[in-house]
């Protein structure tokens, strides 16, 4: 992993570590918006705007790769850098669990 | 239908106060039709009504899946200008506030591609060609000239600064 990837990526943002969580099933943009909705409970909806830059860049970096394109929307699944850097991001936050669980 | 048209001047940066703006003239019956020219903006009479209108600025998509995206999370396109996409929703078919952006960093980051889209390619200018010209003129005795491309810089240097300041403004009020 190169020093971009992981300046850029580790820690990543919420709605980031989202997409790419999903995307290790491959789906679509609005498919993400759905799974994820009902995965936080309604809690989070992402929005298009961010959806859509965030693709982008992820897919511009490597992380994630273009499958296909079905009814005017573009399939992508996470890359094995994409799974590289959403280990590192589940390792610490399992560690960020870990210590409110200690200290609490 | 009636219709009326308003000329309103944003700027590049000042897409929040567009979108207040066009959300504003909805919620008096005014629904947005499109906006040409250097702003004149054009409206519908409508029944009053309380629609979230946005902007994005990509210039770097494939319009037809982008335009789908957003439709399918709600988002009716309206038109294209001066590379933003103005979008519409109404509050009602919303859970809560909604935009078409959900953190800040893609906020920031939208920010920053108009900042490489529209003010790079002025900063290139500025520098490549009126600076250059203008010690040219300055050294050459031609005054007149210089004088000219002095005032050209000048309002140059305020459109720069204009625009510095409601980036940080924007980056200020971030997270509120």
């Amino acid at each position: 992993m190169d020093a971009h990837t992981r300046k850029v990526y580790v820690p990543m943002t919420e709605t980031g570590f989202y997409i790419l969580f999903c995307l290790q099933t491959p789906n679509h943009g609005y498919g993400i918006v759905q799974r994820v909705e009902k995965l936080t409970d309604g809690e989070i909806r992402l929005a298009p705007g961010t959806m859509y830059g965030t693709l982008s860049k992820m897919e511009k970096d490597g992380i994630i790769r273009f499958v296909r394109e079905e009814d005017k929307r573009k399939i992508y699944e996470i890359t094995e850098l994409g799974t590289e850097v959403l280990q590192l991001e589940k390792k610490r936050i399992r560690r960020l669990y870990r210590t409110i669980q200690e200290e609490n | 239908m009636e219709a009326k048209k308003e000329f309103r001047w944003f700027s590049i940066v000042q897409h929040v106060q567009e979108q207040d703006y066009l959300r504003e003239q909805h919620k008096k019956g005014w629904k947005f039709v499109k906006v040409t020219g250097l702003g004149m903006y054009h409206f519908e009479k409508c029944e009053p009504e309380d629609v979230v209108y946005q902007l994005d600025y990509n210039d770097d998509r494939d319009k037809a899946e982008y335009i789908q995206m957003f439709a399918d999370c709600g988002w009716e396109h309206i038109q294209e200008y001066a590379g933003y996409s103005y979008f519409r929703k109404s509050a009602e078919e919303m859970n809560g506030d909604e935009e078409i952006f959900c953190d800040d960093e893609s906020r920031l980051a939208m920010m920053d591609r108009v900042y490489k889209g529209r003010l790079l390619p002025l900063l290139i200018i500025f520098f490549a060609c009126l600076l250059p010209q203008f010690v040219m003129h300055l050294t050459g005795g031609r005054y007149l000239v210089a004088a000219f491309m002095g005032g050209v810089l000048a309002l140059y240097v305020v459109l720069f600064t204009i625009f510095a300041v409601h980036y940080h403004r924007f980056k200020k009020n971030m997270g509120k």
